[in-house]
């Protein structure tokens, strides 16, 4: 599909150079609760993604639940992924009704799937939002925003 | 004339009262004040009182059951439920009201629903004060997974996926043009409607800028302020009202699973009509081939492509050759959206297209009147994908 108001060959607004220390000053950064902050303390505490997998038949699930919805066992850990992901689905925002994000748009927000099943949202970097395909391989980086949340970039992963 | 199927509340119920606020960016009223307009009208159409009325199906969010029934007096409210689907509560609503009455729980139901889209934002000095709020609970994945990345609002959200149906089957955006246009093009024949007298080229469509991709600013509907209301009554009671009964002949609801969570479905592409059409349908005793037109919620124009192909009307990925050449439009073989819809009439949550469904039904639509129409369908889309749809026809079942 055609992009008019894209400019050819720009780089990608949202830190291109992996500086992400004042990125997002005025992101939204949410207070989770239930599952959800047990989620992100993990990833916080691993630097690194986790993702809830069922203890009784290896189900990873995205966001976690109480029950895995493949074998409705209630046990479970937050544990690695193997780290292998690719592009599911993207989108381009050239507006933002967000003071935080205006300054960075075109934005790309990336759906990364996981070789495990999950797809979860992060915001792409080292891309231009034009080379964006679906299927090509992706890294995900967590980068800590309180004890309680992290957010996701989603990096070229080369073939 | 049709016949009810038997199936469910199949022809049990019928719409015999419409009422509506005008269509508005800018209002001094309150949501509840617009509500309460609406209903009193509807139910002044139908000929009753609001005593006549005994079970209010309220809107989620913005005003209660209990507080529109202080206020319009209504005196004994036999029953209560509450739809919490977004865009597509209205139309599960009308299904709600139904099955109250096809079981003898209730007989006469109001079902209201209005807000202050555009105000909500935009505040006239002076006005009253609104603090009313819509809920839902998928508001806790948003505020954990999506809004920290900018995705703050419906457009982003749903562009997480319609990028994906964009590019899996290379839909052109000239078939969601085709939409726009069709909503425009009706709404040029409707006085109600916000955006008469502005009408929309392909040329202009295609020049409009970007949101989030594949969402140009000409995809997304109109804020607006507004209230709109139906009552149902029994197909019995009905044939005494003064306008010709409205009869719900088939209704559905359905949800994706996961209904809270958009991108970890197996199929980011199946909608909650992808399993409510065939249901109602099945209700209905009627195929998608027999609608004379088609009321389709239209918060934003790709996804009325993925309504069409779950309504039957194309395969996946087929929806950009149903809507071409005129296909959709007044004159057309399934006229779609003969009021202007979300995207030119007015944001309603759909209750807008119930009312405009009832209209064409009772031979009331004015220019855009579908000639002869007996039957036709509403749908509603809501929150992360929930869907309903009301299968409509003109009299008695």
């Amino acid at each position: 599909m055609s992009s008019p108001e894209r400019p050819k060959g720009e780089a990608a607004s949202v830190q291109p150079d992996g500086n992400t220390a004042n990125a997002t000053p005025h992101m939204m950064i949410p207070k989770p609760d239930e599952l959800d902050v047990e989620f992100y303390q993990a990833v916080v505490k691993a630097g690194a993604l986790r993702v809830q997998r069922c203890s009784a038949c290896g189900t990873w699930t995205h966001p976690a639940r109480y029950y895995c919805p493949q074998c409705s066992s209630g046990d479970f850990t937050f544990a690695a992924p193997s780290g292998r992901a690719t592009v599911y689905s993207y989108t381009v925002s050239h507006f933002s009704v967000e003071p935080a994000w205006q300054p960075f748009v075109p934005y790309v927000t990336i759906v990364v799937e996981l070789a495990e099943g999950p797809r979860l949202v992060a915001t792409a970097r080292n891309i231009r939002p034009d080379e964006v395909v679906i299927g090509m391989p992706m890294r995900i980086v967590p980068e800590t925003k309180s004890p309680d949340f992290a957010i996701f970039w989603a990096e070229p992963a080369g073939e | 004339m049709t016949r009810a199927t038997g199936m469910g509340f199949s022809g049990k119920a019928a719409i015999v009262g419409i009422g509506e606020t005008d269509y508005v960016r800018g209002t001094d009223q309150s949501i509840l004040q617009m509500i309460l307009g609406a209903s009193m009208a509807a139910i002044k159409d139908a000929g009753l009182k609001p005593s006549d009325v005994d079970a209010v199906i309220p809107p989620p969010g913005f005003v209660a059951w209990d507080e529109i029934a202080a206020h319009l007096g209504i005196p004994d409210v036999r029953y209560t439920a509450c739809p919490q689907m977004g865009g597509a509560s209205p139309t599960a609503a009308l299904n709600t009201a139904a099955m109250a009455i096809a079981l003898g729980v209730a007989s006469t139901v109001l079902v209201p629903i209005g807000w202050n889209g555009y105000s909500a934002m935009r505040p006239r000095p002076g006005a009253r004060p609104n603090k009313r709020r819509f809920s839902a609970a998928f508001f806790e994945i948003v505020k954990n997974y999506y809004a920290p990345y900018g995705l703050r609002s419906a457009p982003w959200w749903y562009s997480l996926y319609l990028q994906r149906y964009v590019k899996q089957y290379n839909v052109p955006p000239e078939a969601a043009g085709a939409v726009a246009l069709a909503c425009r093009a009706h709404a040029q024949l409707n006085d109600k409607a916000l955006m008469r007298g502005r009408p929309l080229t392909m040329d202009e469509y295609l020049a409009s800028a970007y949101i989030t991709e594949p969402l140009r600013k000409l995809d997304c509907c109109v804020e607006t302020d507004c209230a709109a209301a139906v009552v149902v009554t029994s197909a019995e009671r009905a044939k005494d009202m003064p306008h010709v009964p409205v009869t719900i002949l088939g209704g559905a609801e359905g949800h994706p699973n996961r209904p809270d969570e958009l991108i970890n479905r197996k199929d980011v592409l199946d909608l909650g009509l992808d399993l409510a059409a065939p249901r109602a349908f099945a209700m209905a005793g009627v195929k998608p081939a027999d609608m004379d037109f088609l009321q389709v919620y239209d918060c934003f124009t790709y996804i009325v492509l993925l309504e069409l192909e779950a309504l039957g009307y194309a395969e996946r990925g087929g929806a950009a050759e149903f809507v071409k050449n005129g296909n959709i439009q007044l004159g057309g073989k399934y006229p779609m959206n003969t009021h202007g819809g979300l995207m030119s009439q007015g944001h309603c949550w759909g209750m807008n297209h119930i009312v405009e469904a009832t209209r064409q039904l009772r031979h009331d639509a004015g220019p855009a009147q579908v000639a002869g129409c007996e039957l036709g369908l509403v749908t509603g889309y809501g929150d992360l994908g929930d869907g309903s749809i009301a299968i409509l026809a003109r009299g008695a079942a």
